[in-house]
């Protein structure tokens, strides 16, 4: 039998990339900055997220989708905070989200009166870093219960990021993290990260962040 | 899970560039892999194993070719056409 072998030589994440480019563009249309919000489980993406739809919601239109391996938990807090849908994405065993998921979400959302987007992507420091959503920026939570050496130890995930916000602050009198030390980490793998320090339970930083929001959308409108 | 999700988009590629019907004659998938492509290996060579076991493909090989860098690519596909051999 003949055996022949076709040449492919195609990217795998070709595909995602081209539905991610479709993401872009409507929200570039809509003039929505779009913001990734990447962690380990557990950093503090969504009380970040309730606090600033609770502190800013009033004055900024802000939508969200949601991604969690099993379980709706995240929307459903964060509904409580605003009268806006919350759009919920259970990635049913997937590590992460892919830009099919946001294209499909993005039809229940609507652009037209959104000031900004949240994306909360699974928890997981290594496969979101992966993956093209479309996105305006990535943003990585840092949390102060992690280890300092956490950018070295997962380098796609900083040097992919555009943001680090340092989260639960509050805990450092108890917790063996210097913030500095853990900044140097990331300038190893990203000399260009801004950074932000934070603590949504006690409102420490929320300030400085929601001035960087508010730059992002102001941003996007002038560029529109 | 991670290395399931992009094994499984191998399946899909071969399934766009061949068609579901001919995806039986495959015999070896080679899949390029850069040591910074964020991959586990094994696990991605263990996901493959199993999904091209299993209809619509009949037991084709991924062959994984290391390759330095970022790049993840389906480079190739070998495929038993079902011709006599000249």
């Amino acid at each position: 039998m003949a055996v022949r072998t076709i040449e492919v030589r195609e990217r795998v994440m070709a595909r995602n990339d081209e539905i991610a480019d479709q993401v872009r563009e409507r929200l570039l249309a809509a003039r929505v900055p779009a913001l990734n919000l990447m962690s380990s489980p557990g950093a503090g993406k969504t009380l970040l997220l309730e606090r600033t739809l609770t502190d800013l919601g009033g004055e900024l239109v802000l939508s969200v989708i949601t991604g969690d391996v099993q379980t709706q938990n995240d929307a459903d807090r964060l509904a409580r905070h605003t009268d806006r849908l919350v759009q919920a994405v259970v990635t049913a065993g997937a590590c992460h989200l892919d830009a099919r998921q946001i294209l499909t979400a993005l039809d229940a959302i609507d652009l037209a009166a959104t000031d900004l987007l949240f994306i909360e992507n699974v928890g997981n420091l290594v496969c979101p870093a992966s993956w093209d959503l479309g996105e305006s920026a990535k943003i990585v939570l840092f949390s102060v219960t992690e280890g300092e050496d956490k950018p070295v130890k997962y380098p796609k995930m900083f040097q992919e990021a555009r943001t680090v916000v340092f989260t639960k602050l509050d805990l450092l009198p108890y917790v063996p993290f210097r913030v500095d030390r853990a900044i140097d980490f990331c300038r190893q793998v990203n000399p260009d990260l801004h950074y932000l320090t934070t603590s949504s339970l006690v409102a420490q930083g929320l300030e400085e962040w929601y001035a960087f929001l508010w730059a992002q959308a102001r941003s996007s409108k002038r560029a529109g | 899970m991670h290395e399931l999700g992009l094994a499984l988009e191998v399946c899909r590629m071969a399934e766009e560039r061949l068609g579901t019907n001919a995806l039986a004659s495959v015999r070896a998938v080679g899949v390029e892999v850069g040591d910074d492509a964020g991959i586990e290996v094994g696990n991605f060579q263990f996901c493959l194993e199993t999904l091209l076991r299993e209809p619509p493909f009949d037991g084709a090989r991924p062959v994984i070719l290391r390759q330095p860098g970022p790049v993840l690519r389906l480079a190739y596909l070998e495929v038993d056409d079902g011709r006599p051999d000249n």
